[in-house]
């Protein structure tokens, strides 16, 4: 009977396993503030992610101060915060469950695009439960291998944003470095036509004047 | 259309995933706003969403001014799910192209503006599998249950890391393309100014043998 009653635990354990996960990513355009909310369901919860300033363009001009980064936990207080950042890793244990705030500023007017993933890992232990009902250690063996799974998604998806970004700058520096010396040929070639003209001009006018 | 007679914010929210992606996320939406989610879906994939209102008072039914609209919306413009003024729905897919599959959400005008929170949650690839039907068989199939999906999430790993090579060696390429472009033109630019020189001199020299000053 107890064992009937551990296998049924062990199912609604694992069971409610399938839920206690969360990841959420996207890349959202701010132009002033944007928040994004996630509730952490139990306290102790490994919550993880990081973002990426997918528009890189904005930090070629120096005087960009960057995109500014701050995580709002459920009672008020401000976890982390990053100030002109163009991406970053973050990892912290949530305190308290409730709904947790990721909030991105921006300071300057234009929008700017920013890529985020969030992961909440949940690993049950014994603490947590009510005394009659038993964690099977096997159930804590797997939870701890899919949170070291989700890691590595979290780091891939950190890898794949920063190539993005990495792509669209060598991409647009191959259409610069183009575009600029077509440019530079055509007003060079431009410039010495209105030479030669002007220099002719020059000289088939005076010359009567030298005449007289 | 709908989209850009927007006001103001449009804050396009694009989800960049390859295989297995879920979101649960609270995003707050303005009256007269929209917002969109766009994902990154592979082909034959089966898709999940579920969207609803956040109720602001728990006590009290939801009041009838905290309804949007929904469009999902495949990366070649079908339209594959719509709904109007609704509070709560859900929608199902399995996509038949790569691509980005935007999910956009807008609340019409009220004369004070709300902000309601809606909870969306869109799953595809491994997380969009119905593991809970197959869990019900049995006791003994949990375990080999989760490590089905752990096995299900290594090879989304593993197909990523081959996204991921694939990715750095099309930016290899594009980095030589460049470089060898850059060698190239240079010699191109150093013999235009050679020539354009000499063109101007050659033209210059007849032009002033011909006015008889040389």
């Amino acid at each position: 009977m107890e064992r009937k009653w551990r296998k049924i635990s062990g199912l609604i354990g694992l069971l409610l396993l399938n839920f206690m996960n969360n990841v959420s990513s996207l890349s959202l355009t701010i132009t002033k503030v944007e928040c994004v909310y996630e509730i952490v369901r139990s306290e102790g919860d490994i919550v993880s992610g990081n973002f990426v300033v997918v528009d890189h363009h904005i930090f070629w001009s120096s005087d960009h101060p960057g995109i500014d980064f701050s995580i709002t936990s459920p009672g008020g207080d401000i976890l982390h915060n990053l100030k002109g950042t163009s991406g970053d890793k973050f990892s912290f244990k949530a305190p308290r469950s409730g709904l947790y705030q990721f909030c991105f500023h921006n300071p300057l007017s234009t929008p700017e695009t920013i890529a985020l993933y969030i992961h909440i890992g949940h690993i049950p232990n014994e603490h947590n439960l009510a005394k009659n009902e038993h964690v099977d250690p096997i159930n804590v063996k797997i939870a701890e291998l899919r949170e070291a799974l989700e890691a590595v998604t979290t780091e891939q998806k950190y890898l794949k944003a920063r190539d993005a970004v990495h792509r669209r700058t060598n991409e647009s520096t191959k259409k610069r470095v183009i575009g600029y010396t077509v440019g530079e040929y055509i007003l060079l070639t431009i410039a010495s036509v209105l030479q030669v003209v002007y220099i002719r001009r020059l000289f088939s006018k005076s010359v009567g004047y030298n005449r007289i | 259309m709908i989209l850009r007679s927007v006001i103001m914010v449009v804050v396009v929210v694009v989800v960049g995933i390859l295989s297995s992606a879920s979101q649960a996320l609270r995003f707050e939406l303005q009256s007269g706003h929209t917002k969109c989610i766009s994902e990154d879906i592979k082909s034959n994939s089966m898709t999940v969403g579920k969207y609803h209102v956040v109720n602001p008072n728990e006590a009290y039914p939801l009041p009838d001014s905290l309804k949007f609209a929904v469009r999902v919306t495949s990366p070649q413009g079908n339209s594959l799910h719509t709904a109007e003024k609704v509070e709560t729905g859900q929608f199902a897919f399995t996509a038949a192209e790569d691509g980005d599959y935007m999910a956009c959400f807008w609340a019409e005008d009220h004369s004070p503006q709300i902000i309601m929170t809606v909870d969306f949650d869109w799953r595809s690839g491994v997380q969009a599998k119905d593991w809970s039907n197959v869990a019900k068989k049995g006791q003994v199939d949990v375990v080999e249950l989760e490590l089905k999906k752990l096995y299900d999430t290594v090879t989304s790993i593993h197909e990523e890391m081959f996204y991921l090579r694939e990715r750095e060696e099309e930016m290899q390429a594009l980095n030589q393309a460049t470089t060898s472009k850059m060698f190239w033109l240079s010699f191109l630019s150093l013999f235009l100014c050679l020539s354009v020189a000499g063109i101007q001199f050659w033209h210059l020299k007849t032009f002033f043998e011909k006015k008889k000053l040389i």
